[in-house]
């Protein structure tokens, strides 16, 4: 009984009519806004001050290195300990800025429209893992890269520290990948910011405190091979072990690390089990 | 104190996934404090290490920060603070009862797992269990007190007391005595330093400072936290 007398009047809106770049492109795209947010840019200005803070933190060894350099004609802070020396602060921006890559979206149930898009859900968490391990890449390489041009310019008695650069900074690159995989899996369990902060800086510290533990007591109690194995717990000595097997390079802690390719093994199982986490957690939210 | 709002934060507090990083944290630290016993670890050094670095030097900020922040800073963020601010509540009140929560929480997760990890690795020895128990009881109730007014303070505040117990407390008071004086782990650590005998522990900070410096901090905290309550703006930045 009822009449349609409803009709859709074609109101002139403009067709797009352009090229379409596609799924690639919409994935750069959502990679490089995801960076540029990790750093604050194109959010407010007390959204900058956290990650800039920390850069600027990450910097002072180096240049304290370059002027010991410069003016004692010593060679400063040692490329492979970098990341190990800096790790705290490593870790609270991991900390700070991971919830924000992953929390909006789940919050607000955004995702359905990320999705409508040719972008697909693997290419999403892609983009945001690269966008995570990128930032802390830069936070690592950058200080890395200007203690060794300040390196060159000084110009040191000696040949410089070639082979030491080159390995600290592709464990740069594993380290940022390590803890980008970690921080991203556990931040996107909760759409709060707040918990998701506490919840990553709790895996560090918790991780860091029970290596340092297990480490000193097994070591007090002549358990030297255990003790080595407990040091592998905290993530960031877990990559360190690699560069050591990796490159021979001289171990941070002073302690050698289980020898073979044991240590390569696990970091990749760690990596592998964080995504799957991250992925399948991604599903999740997708699908419902 | 008004019940009505201690419940409705005891239900935000418990009835979520906070829950899990209150009640994980603790496990783990008596998990940790099983394993040390079971490979031969159960010496008096062996429990002091892990009272300091581990059950006040990690579990306690964290369980202070889940905690204290986890009262306030949520509702703050999501806007449902409005609801409870256009109660004729008066601020001081909110925010005392708030601090009441997450103090009987910290009382619960923090202090009694402390002494709970510290009894299973040397029974009564020396008094270190009741002493660290003691310690992390006020240091937790000063953490929630100050990481409640970090909340109302900032949208960063989880960030923030992040970058004080790491860095202030943990790198800086690792190379500068001085920093050690106000820091709220080395508090816990002279009250624990005050009731257990042992060799293996001296504490930095006498304890004539230490406790007043806890409830100067504790009361200075929350009158701060009531009165920012009643000038809360929600524009938020995001």
């Amino acid at each position: 009984m009822t009449e349609h007398t409803a009709i859709i009047h074609d109101i002139g809106y403009r067709h797009y009519e352009g090229p379409r770049l596609g799924r690639g492109n919409a994935a750069r795209a959502l990679a490089l806004h995801s960076l540029r947010g990790v750093f604050g840019l194109g959010r407010t200005t007390r959204a900058k001050i956290i990650p800039f803070l920390l850069a600027a933190i990450m910097m002072l060894p180096a240049v304290v290195s370059i002027a010991v350099m410069a003016l004692a004609k010593q060679s400063g802070i040692g490329y492979p300990s970098y990341a190990v020396a800096m790790q705290a602060v490593l870790a609270i921006f991991l900390a700070s800025q991971a919830p924000y890559l992953v929390a909006p979206d789940l919050r607000y149930r955004v995702l359905p429209l990320y999705l409508s898009r040719p972008v697909t859900v693997l290419d999403y968490v892609g983009a945001k893992l690269a966008a995570m391990t990128a930032a802390l890449f830069l936070l690592l390489a950058v200080p890395l890269t200007v203690m060794y041009v300040g390196e060159l310019l000084v110009d040191l008695p000696g040949p410089p520290h070639t082979r030491d650069y080159i390995a600290s900074v592709v464990s740069a690159l594993l380290v940022a990948l390590l803890l980008a995989s970690i921080g991203l899996a556990l931040a996107s369990f909760t759409p709060r910011r707040g918990l998701g902060v506490a919840s990553v800086i709790a895996f560090y510290l918790f991780t860091s405190a029970v290596s340092g533990v297990f480490f000193a007591v097994l070591s007090a109690n002549g358990h030297e091979i255990a003790a080595r194995w407990a040091l592998l717990i905290n993530p960031i000595f877990l990559v360190d072990s690699v560069q050591v097997a990796l490159f021979g390079t001289a171990p941070s802690t002073g302690e050698g690390y289980p020898a073979g390719p044991w240590s390569a093994l696990i970091l990749l199982a760690v990596i592998a089990l964080a995504l799957t986490a991250l992925v399948s957690r991604y599903r999740k939210a997708a699908s419902s | 104190m008004n019940t009505v709002v201690a419940d409705i934060t005891y239900r935000a507090m418990l009835g979520r996934k906070r829950i899990l990083l209150l009640v994980l944290l603790p496990l783990a630290l008596i998990a940790v404090a099983g394993l040390l016993r079971l490979i031969g670890g159960s010496s008096e050094g062996t429990a002091v290490t892990l009272m300091k670095s581990f059950a006040v030097g990690t579990i306690l900020p964290l369980l202070g920060l889940v905690a204290g922040t986890g009262v306030i800073a949520p509702e703050i963020e999501d806007g449902t603070i409005m609801h409870l601010l256009s109660k004729p509540i008066s601020r001081p009140v909110i925010a005392f009862t708030k601090f009441v929560v997450a103090a009987s929480l910290m009382a619960l997760f923090a202090a009694l797992p402390t002494f709970l990890a510290a009894y299973l690795l040397v029974q009564n020895e020396s008094g270190i269990a009741y002493g660290f128990a003691l310690g992390a009881l006020f240091a937790g109730i000063a953490y929630a007190a100050v990481f409640l007014l970090l909340g109302v303070l900032t949208r960063h505040a989880v960030t923030i007391g992040v970058i004080y117990a790491l860095i202030w407390e943990g790198l800086v008071g690792g190379y500068v005595p001085g920093a050690r004086t106000f820091s709220i782990q080395q508090w816990a650590q002279s009250i624990a330093d005050q009731v257990s005998s042992s060799a293996f522990f001296k504490a930095d900070v006498s304890i004539g400072f230490a406790v007043p410096a806890i409830v100067v901090v504790t009361v200075a905290a929350l009158l701060i936290a009531g009165q920012r309550l009643r000038s809360l703006s929600l524009t938020g930045e995001e």
